[in-house]
């Protein structure tokens, strides 16, 4: 020993054990704060893996022409260049295989790795003007084969003839559209594009930058050099947001989630740290009496105080940051398991090395924060405190416990709770504190609900919507049909209608759903009632955010050349059917629809299909409607689509339930700590009082009566406070948008209660484990 | 009447180098209403000798025996309750709860058996400890004599047959010991309660029916000297 400060070691072996709770607690601020970064990280791995899957892993594109392009190539920033081009996007421009219009996209072969769909799933992409590669829905309906022949027809009238060396994949869209797609390679499609205008030689020019690169100051260099106008741009928005290459909202939204939910759990682990030191320095009062009557100064002992619980942090950070990642590695595994294709691209055991340097930042701070007030309290303890042997008592009563009200052993445990004012708030505020994170950011919860749409149940795998001269024009016993087929899980067949309101001229857009339908609806319906609707009485009205047909009035329509009465039984929620946002839609049943309109059949079908459907399947149903629907009708395949959906859905789900668990672990971690402290500092008490002659039972009644005591009023703050501000962010958040007024957060305050009821439970054990092995004898004497 | 057997009594501490023969073989026996010391230098065992025939330590061989009972043959709970219904503790450093009143502290043993307390006897009790005036303070606001008679009074409510006490007045004044000791003497006379006394000082002796002398972890009888 050469210097007082080496004291904290010999110190810290001898106290080993009081100090496991300090300890705990610092390695777990650290953890949580690794796991929010370290999961708003892989968030944002996921979400860019599923945006470079989606959109392609291109950063920029510009309409230039050859030379120009030749002079962008050769900047030092370009990691990678493509041209490509597209003819016939909108499916109207007159090129024809076979008579059906053919969207066509031509591109170097470089492209390929920019974009995923341009992706050749057979055979090899066109490597001369003469070679093609057809998408899987031209194959198939044309029944051709690789090495095959393949004439199209320009709108100039003279037919090409190609061979085909590959099938292209369909694309989210073209399988949407149900659309006929070509790739040529560059010289090819160049060939193909109407001659004489100037414009056929301008292409786009795929760039895909180098890292680290400033994306945007390359780009801004680029529009000068080439004076390029803005139409003349474009951007990967997604991509580079996520890549943080643009001062996008979004994303900073999520990392300051993320922040201010760090700092949260940087005040709950400043409010644990710092009571668990100040019982410790409690404990240790004589100790610290002892050290100034030998002569250390205040300062000093400040000093060692500080420097005590700095060498918590060397074992303790490492500790927190290294669970944080296992449990990082764990979310990601899980979100790779759950939904695999989707989240491939995540990697199992990536380090997110945010998320470390987040904790181990905190951690520090956290500790040093949290250690202000104790070494203060340490340093003014006066040296004769060590001569006058009361100390070792850690919370001196200010008043008597009430043994009238209660049996002595629930109310000693009473008023160890509530005996000292400030600790009584401190303990229950703490636990108010996790009532509130929780109550406050579970509104995200319904936030997220509403903003990124989940797959409604409803839902389709497939949407058929015909064309809109004869509207209603698919029988209802061919959509009972169709429910048979295999592969088929349930369809939901609607019919539309126009309708006019003679007050002001305006359009109405009446829905019918059937029955399973209306109820499903009924999830989403703001006020109202569903049985008017379903008996045909009256119709639920769309929500919109300037105006609503108010629930319980009545319009008038003309339907059918005649006027008719409408009643409002109520106020649904925005549905995907909605054709025109800015039209009223109006949503009856069948029976009404039948009633107003005269129209017996449908003019849409949203097919769901079973999880192990085959393609064959599929071309049996489209087989199906084609020949029902004839030539003017939608054949949407959202399979794809879907799938994006829910994969986006999920990863934010994991996100922001993750939260709520890291917060339920907050509350969770409090409690426990809380209340182990207490009873460790009361040990020797509970010795004298186990000599004096209680059982360990009665002790163990007295542990929980104090555990409830802070447990109720930290509920009772907790919901007093937690419930204003969650009306408040509900208000903001969902109210403001999507109408759905604020109720009370019925899951979430029983959740809460039931993690806090539950940390009570293990609170106690614990103690309760150590009570009944203390030794008597050896806890009245020790000193 | 026979109060309390104890019979070959042996505990060992510690095992090798480390080993201690805290208690070896020790036998005795004491009556009703009879006042007994124990005296003996630091280390010879006079503490695990008390705790061992209070219940709050085991013996490692032999019996206690209190009013016929064998206390290392009950289950823990049992024993505790047993303690505390039979034997009032009395502690050199007091071991009050801080956070009850000086009545409270009196009334606690009872208060454990869910019994109302007779405010008769609790008042009594406050009059022969002379701390009528100090019943609604808490223990921190007393001295350290007042605090140890707090704690004879906690020991003497339940009208224990035996009164355990270990240098009851190791931290207390000549004054406040001699208080101490009145209170003792008074309570194996006047209420007929065995004590048993642990104590460094050989003046004390003198009120004692009956001295014994640890050493070594042997216990003997010295004369005693009645008065
Ligand atoms: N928990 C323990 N572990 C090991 N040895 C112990 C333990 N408790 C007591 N001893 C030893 O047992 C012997 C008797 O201890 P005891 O406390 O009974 O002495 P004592 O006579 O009460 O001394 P004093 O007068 O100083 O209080 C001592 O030598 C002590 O070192
Ligand atoms: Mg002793």
């Amino acid at each position: 020993m050469k210097h007082y400060l080496d004291l904290i070691k010999i110190s810290a072996k001898q106290h080993r054990k009081q100090n496991r709770m300090t300890r705990l607690c610092i390695v777990l601020a650290v953890f949580l704060v690794t796991v929010i970064f370290g999961m708003a990280d892989m968030e944002m791995r996921s979400q860019y893996i599923q945006a470079v899957k989606t959109d392609g892993g291109w950063h920029a594109a510009f309409v230039m022409d050859e030379e120009q392009g030749a002079l962008l190539g050769e900047r030092p920033e370009v990691k990678e260049i493509a041209r490509y081009g597209a003819l016939n996007y909108n499916l109207e421009g007159g090129y024809q295989i076979k008579g059906v219009e053919t969207g066509i996209c031509g591109f170097d072969k470089e492209f390929q790795e920019m974009l995923p769909d341009a992706e050749i799933l057979e055979g090899t992409f066109p490597e001369t003007a003469g070679e093609i590669a057809l998408n899987e829905n031209a194959m198939d309906r044309l029944g051709m084969q690789i090495g095959g022949k393949v004439s199209m027809t320009t709108p100039q009238g003279d037919a090409r003839q190609y061979q085909i060396t590959g099938i292209a994949k369909n694309t989210a869209l073209t399988a949407e559209l149900d659309a006929f797609c070509v790739f040529l390679n560059t010289d090819g499609f160049l060939a193909l594009s109407p001659e004489g205008t100037g414009a056929a030689r301008e292409m786009l020019y795929y760039v895909e930058f180098r890292k680290f690169c400033n994306i945007q100051k390359a780009i801004g260099e680029i529009r000068t050099q080439f004076e390029l106008e803005d139409a003349q741009v474009r951007q990967n928005t997604k991509v580079l947001m996520l890549m943080l290459q643009t001062r996008d909202s979004y994303l900073l939204s999520f990392y300051l989630l993320a922040g201010i939910l760090a700092v949260l759990v940087m005040i709950a682990g400043i409010f644990m740290i710092t009571a668990s030191m100040n019982s410790s320095i409690a404990r240790r009062t004589e100790f610290f009496g002892m050290m100034r009557c030998l002569g250390a100064t205040g300062k000093q002992v400040v000093r060692f105080v500080r420097k005590e619980a700095l060498s918590w942090c060397k074992e303790a950070i490492p500790a927190g940051v290294a669970a944080g990642v296992a449990v990082t590695w764990a979310l990601c595994g899980m979100l790779r398991f759950l939904s695999p294709g989707l989240f491939d691209g995540l990697p199992v055991l990536g380090i997110s090395w945010l998320g470390a340097a987040a904790g181990i930042l905190m951690g520090l701070v956290t500790v040093l924060l949290a250690a202000r007030s104790p070494a203060k309290r340490a340093g003014a303890v006066s040296p004769l405190t060590a001569v006058s042997g009361n100390a070792g008592t850690v919370h001196a009563a200010k008043r008597a416990a009430h043994t009238r009200l209660f049996k002595v052993d629930m109310a000693l445990g009473i008023h160890h709770a509530s005996g000292s004012k400030k600790n009584f708030f401190l303990v229950a505020g703490s636990f108010a504190f996790s009532i509130v994170l929780f109550l406050s950011f579970g509104t995200l919860i319904d936030f997220m609900h509403h903003a990124v749409t989940p797959l409604r149940a409803s839902a389709p795998d497939i949407a058929v919507n015909v064309g809109s001269e004869e509207m209603n024009r698919i029988p209802a016993e061919f959509a009972e049909d169709l429910e048979e087929y295999p592969g088929v899980k349930r369809i939901f067949r609607k019919g539309y209608a126009y309708l006019t309101m003679p007050a002001d001229g305006k359009d109405v857009v009446l829905i019918s759903y059937d029955e399973r339908q209306l109820r499903m609806a009924e999830d989403t319906m703001v006020e109202g009632k569903l049985s008017e609707v379903l008996d045909g009485k009256g119709v639920f009205s769309v929500f919109l955010e300037e105006r609503t047909l108010a629930c319980g009035s009545n319009i008038l329509v003309t339907a059918g050349g005649k006027e008719r009465k409408i009643h409002v039984s109520g106020i649904i929620e925005s549905v995907p059917d909605v054709l025109n946002p800015s039209v009223d839609t109006l949503i009856c049943s069948e029976k009404m629809f039948r009633e107003l309109t005269g129209e017996k059949g449908f003019a849409s079908l949203d097919i769901q299909l079973e999880k192990d459907v085959t393609d064959t399947q599929v071309q049996e149903i489209r087989k199906a409607v084609g020949q029902v629907c004839g030539e003017d009708y939608d054949f949407s395949d959202k399979r794809m689509r879907n799938q994006e959906v829910r994969g986006a859905y999920f990863s934010m789900s994991v996100f922001l339930y993750g939260f709520l668990a890291v917060i339920a672990l907050i509350a969770f971690f409090n409690i426990i700590n809380c209340i182990g402290m207490s009873v460790s500092a009361r040990m020797r008490e509970y010795g004298a009082m186990r000599a004096i002659g209680m059982s360990v039972g009665q002790l163990i009644r007295m542990v929980t009566g104090e555990t409830l005591t802070y447990t109720v009023f930290g509920v009772i703050f907790g919901y007093l406070a937690g419930l204003p501000l969650n009306r408040f962010m509900f208000r903001t958040l969902v109210t403001n948008r999507w109408g759905e007024a604020w109720s009370l957060p019925g899951w979430e305050m029983v959740v809460i209660v039931f993690v806090m009821l539950a940390s009570v439970c293990l609170a106690v054990l614990n103690p309760a484990r150590q009570i009944k092995r203390m030794t008597v004898v050896e806890t009245i004497s020790r000193e | 009447m026979e109060i309390l057997r104890v019979e070959n009594l042996s505990k060992v501490y510690g095992a090798g180098e480390a080993r201690v023969e805290a208690l070896k073989q020790v036998s005795f026996t004491m009556e009703r209403g009879e006042f007994g010391a124990v005296v003996g230098v630091s280390g010879s065992g006079k503490s695990t000798l008390l705790n061992c025939i209070g219940g709050l330590d085991f013996a490692d061989q032999g019996k206690v025996f209190l009013s016929g009972r064998d206390l290392f043959a009950m289950g823990e709970n049992e024993r505790t309750v047993f303690r505390r219904q039979n034997i009032g503790f009395i502690f050199q450093s007091f071991h009050l709860i801080q956070e009850l009143d000086v009545e409270q502290n009196i009334m606690f043993p009872l208060l454990l058996d869910y019994k109302k307390p007779d405010q008769e006897r609790v008042d009594e009790i406050l009059e022969v400890l002379g701390l009528k005036n100090r019943r609604k303070h808490l223990p921190g606001q007393l001295s350290g004599g007042q605090q140890q008679r707090v704690a004879i009074g906690r020991a003497l409510i339940t009208h224990p047959a035996l009164v355990l006490a270990d240098e009851p007045t190791g931290n207390l004044d000549s004054q406040s010991s001699q208080d101490v000791m009145e209170l003792l003497c008074k309570a194996s006379r006047h209420y007929q309660q065995t004590v048993l006394m642990i104590t460094h000082n050989m003046n004390l002796t003198a009120s004692a029916d009956r001295v014994f002398q640890v050493s070594d972890g042997k216990l003997s009888e010295l004369g005693g000297v009645c008065k």
